[in-house]
């Protein structure tokens, strides 16, 4: 018994003879503790529709309670998961797909195809992938309760990674009145088919979230990572505690009080790794990558020439260091906008954010490019470190550089606000914001919207790189590794020469648990299932 | 009396009125977009349209204003852009947290700076009154956040005496409530045991210079029967004005304190909000905060007539 147990001991034997309730702990409580993991999340859930809100928070969430067709593996290959089989024609246009026997709701309903084909269609609008398939659709039909047929007017190789992938919004199988609504609209039910069944009435946001072990789940056979094969609850319940103190998490980790924190910050990791009864790892091998996002609309960086100085004397060790201290292994230098360490990694036309960095010669290109010495106006999110910190760096920069910094000092919710709009930066617009991606989205060109560069349609910033797009479109088309790479590695010399974005690095982030914690696994997002606690 | 309580009840509604009409507009003028904030950063501008137009906040700020008042009227707070859920029920669901964190403080600040005020004033120009100011000066002086800091290291982390973090409803039993909460209550109480103890010994110093309290000696009377009976009752009434001025103190100390210990109360609410711009949310808790200290002001005025017989409405 550690000293707070023996006090919580004494203190409820004296008030016995006075009747409270005070004392109830023992034995039955600790089994259920055991029973139980308390996970502190990266933020707060404050919406539970992952179709709805697109932020990683809510995917996390809802992979435990929605499951999906299929189900990204550790190499990243689609792996079946409530489908049994799949069924592809000769002409690659008409996909058949058989769904596994047992499958059902926590409302213990039946998963039927007719629930499977409004799922999808609430999902493609809201999704990348998912609005290429909505164009090229002839027609999505359930045929029986178990099969839904698919028929495209041209092939689509990538299908079954598009059902599967990690990066938000992930096509998470609903029931049919659930996804009959519109995507654009919050749902108010959350009914999935999930190993977990989400407690709505123990929901308290920006606090609290339980889901509770849901017996009617069928699991794979086969072994499971990541979102592929066998999704075991091995606890009864999951508790979500959010805590927007990063200090109150740690402390409540070293004592005990919860079992998981998703993301220590960097500067208290130090002192969780000297605690005997804390692991820490790495969180995501996928790892995050930093950018910044440049107005190709309004002067300066409407001209080439200006984004290539600023890409000539950016130093990602500069950034990395501010963001995640002197650890080295924390970090990577990146002259590329796909994740390093994945199959479709290149560093083509990457050279300028290569070797040392001149900013003599970065100061020439400004000065040749025609720079007017126009206000630049940086919107930085001061609430989010990650941003704040970039904006910093990149403020200092640019004054070196001798642009004209209008640094504008704002909150993430402005910010969203403010990178929408089109205007000239002087009025109400912006020349450049800060972000990052997490790596699992920017292993291909499929998932990540700041890769797109179709003009007015593209993500904030505009840009209007035809190279890029037509890249994009030969990668969607190849049939083999060796065409992807090729697709990729030429994307990837056109972001770099014309700027699509300025990529400030790639880092790494933790995850830190205690020791009667198993199955964790290093992972795009936290799995809850398969992970046990004694 | 009566009259004098409906009056100043009634006087409620106008000073609720324009803290409603302060509230939505500053946060129609403040820039910000929930929509863009739910969307997400992957979310393309379209997307972001999208919503702000399902949201219907893409309509005019009299249109807006009019249903929201519309709704208020009828006591409707409306429902939360984020959560779907209705204002009142997320009140509701954090009412507890606060309301504990900031009764226990008021009852251990009141317990503690009020003996330390007279005993202050008692022994002025000792030891003992500077080491009661010279914790006065601590308390005001040393944030919230890093006083909850020092006392979870200790009682938590090093003594592992106290939970570091999180609040069990009082249902669950009382100790366990306790529990949790006397950090807190110790970190937010600071600065109010300060402003308390300060208040109390400078009345009190003024009060024990009167010819009654001199009376009182010359007949006799003890120390104890002097200092509280005599001098802290003619003290009362700026002490009790103070205690209620600090009720706002309180309130904004609350937003830091459950921060710090991750107490779900509505102090995270309203800053979870203010964040997000859940326009609802915000507007909803301010309404609360204001009409809480409103009714604060109302009670203490009330309070004067009981404290002293010569004060009468």
């Amino acid at each position: 018994m550690d000293r707070r147990g023996f006090l919580k001991a004494a203190t409820g034997a004296a008030a016995l003879p006075l009747g409270t309730a005070g004392l109830a702990a023992p034995a039955l409580s600790q089994t259920a503790a055991a029973r139980t993991l308390r996970f502190v999340p990266q933020a707060n859930l404050a919406n539970f529709d992952p179709i709805w809100g697109t932020q990683y928070v809510v995917r996390n969430a809802s992979a435990m309670v929605w499951d999906l067709l299929y189900g990204v593996d550790e190499r990243l290959e689609p792996q079946p998961q409530m489908v049994e089989k799949d069924e592809v024609s000769a002409d690659g246009l008409t996909w058949t797909f058989r769904l596994r026997e047992g499958l059902r709701f926590h409302d213990n309903e039946p998963v039927l195809a007719k629930d499977v084909v409004a799922s999808i269609q609430r999902w493609m609008p809201r999704d990348p992938m998912g609005q290429m398939l909505r164009g090229i659709q002839k027609e999505l039909v359930a045929a029986d309760d178990r099969t839904f047929r698919w028929t495209l007017n041209k092939p689509y190789p990538k299908l079954r990674f598009a059902l599967g992938k990690p990066g938000t919004p992930c096509c998470f199988i609903m029931p049919e009145r659930v996804a009959k609504t519109d995507p654009f609209t919050q749902i108010t039910e959350f009914v999935g088919s999930g190993p977990f069944r989400f407690v709505r009435n123990e929901w308290v946001p920006g606090a609290r979230a339980a889901f509770q072990r849901f017996d009617g789940y069928q699991p794979r056979g086969d072994a499971g990572t990541w979102l592929a094969g066998a999704k075991r609850p091995m606890v009864d319940r999951v508790e979500w505690h959010v805590m927007p103190d990063a200090a109150t998490a740690s402390a409540a980790l070293q004592n005990g009080e919860v079992d998981w924190w998703e993301n220590p910050i960097t500067d208290l990791v130090p002192t969780l790794k000297r605690n005997r009864n804390v692991s820490v790892d790495i969180a995501d091998p996928l790892g995050n990558i930093g950018s910044f996002r440049m107005n190709h609309l309004h002067p300066p960086f409407n001209n080439v020439g200006v984004r290539r100085s600023v890409m000539m004397a950016l130093s990602q060790e500069d950034y990395m260091r501010a963001l995640v201290g002197d650890d080295n292994s924390l970090w990577k230098p990146l002259p590329s906008i796909f994740t390093p360490g994945t199959p479709l990694y290149t560093e083509e036309g990457g050279e300028i954010l290569k070797g040392r960095r001149d900013l003599d010669a970065a100061k020439k290109l400004l000065a040749e490019s025609g720079y007017k010495n126009e206000p630049v106006t940086c919107i930085v999110a001061q609430d989010q470190s990650i941003t704040k910190t970039q904006g910093d760096v990149t403020a200092d920069l640019l004054k070196r550089l001798g642009m004209n910094v209008d640094f504008v000092a704002t909150d993430w919710g402005t910010t969203g606000q403010r990178r929408a709009m089109k205007n000239p930066p002087g009025q109400g617009g912006w020349s450049m914001f800060h972000t990052w991606h997490a790596g699992a989205d920017c292993v291909n060109p499929s998932g990540q919207p700041a890769m797109r560069a179709h003009g007015d349609g593209a993500w904030f910033g505009w840009p209007t790189i035809p190279e890029v797009e037509r890249e994009r479109d030969r990668w969607f088309a190849a049939t083999t590794l060796e065409e992807e790479k090729a697709a990729v590695a030429a994307m990837n010399r056109a972001a770099m020469e014309q700027v699509l974005y300025a990529p400030t690095g790639f880092f790494f982030s933790y995850q830190a648990w205690r020791r009667n914690v198993s199955g964790i696994q290093k992972g795009p997002l936290p799995f809850f299932w398969n992970v046990s606690k004694t | 009396m009566f009259a004098y309580i409906v009056r100043r009840v009634l006087a409620t509604i106008p000073v609720m009125a324009i803290v409603a009409l302060f509230v939505f507009s500053l946060l129609y003028i403040a820039p910000g977009d929930p929509a863009a904030v739910i969307a997400g950063d992957q979310a393309t501008p379209d997307d972001v349209e999208r919503i702000r137009q399902s949201l219907g906040l893409d309509r005019p700020f009299l249109v807006r204003f009019g249903e929201w008042v519309f709704r208020i009227v009828r006591g409707d707070l409306g429902v939360s852009i984020f959560t779907n859920l209705p204002v009142s029920t997320m009140i509701a669901q954090r009412v507890q947290p606060t309301l504990s964190l900031m009764v226990l403080t008021l009852i251990l600040a009141v317990s503690i700076a009020v003996p330390m005020g007279v005993v202050a004033a008692w022994r002025q120009g000792t030891l003992v009154d500077r080491a009661v100011m010279g914790f006065a000066v601590l308390g005001f002086s040393v944030p919230v956040f890093v006083v909850g800091y020092v006392l979870a290291y200790i009682f938590a982390l090093e003594l592992d005496w106290l939970p570091v973090q999180g609040y069990t409803s009082l249902d669950q039993g009382f100790f366990p409530w306790l529990e949790n909460l006397i950090l807190p209550s110790i970190a937010l109480g600071g600065v109010y045991i300060a402003l308390i103890a300060r208040i109390t010994r400078a009345t009190m110093l003024e009060v024990l210079q009167q010819d009654y309290i001199r009376t009182a000696r010359a007949k006799g009377a003890g120390q104890g029967s002097i200092l509280f009976l005599h001098a802290l009752k003619n003290a009362a009434v700026p002490i009790v004005t103070v205690i209620g001025i600090g009720v706002a103190l309180l309130i904004g100390g609350a937003v830091v304190t459950e921060s710090v210990f991750a107490i779900p109360g509505l102090g995270r609410l309203t800053v979870d909000a203010i964040l997000r711009r859940d326009y609802p949310v915000i507007q909803g808790v301010i309404l609360l905060f204001s009409f809480v200290y409103v009714l604060v002001n109302l009670l203490i005025d009330i309070l004067y007539t009981l404290i002293d017989p010569r004060i009468r409405y």
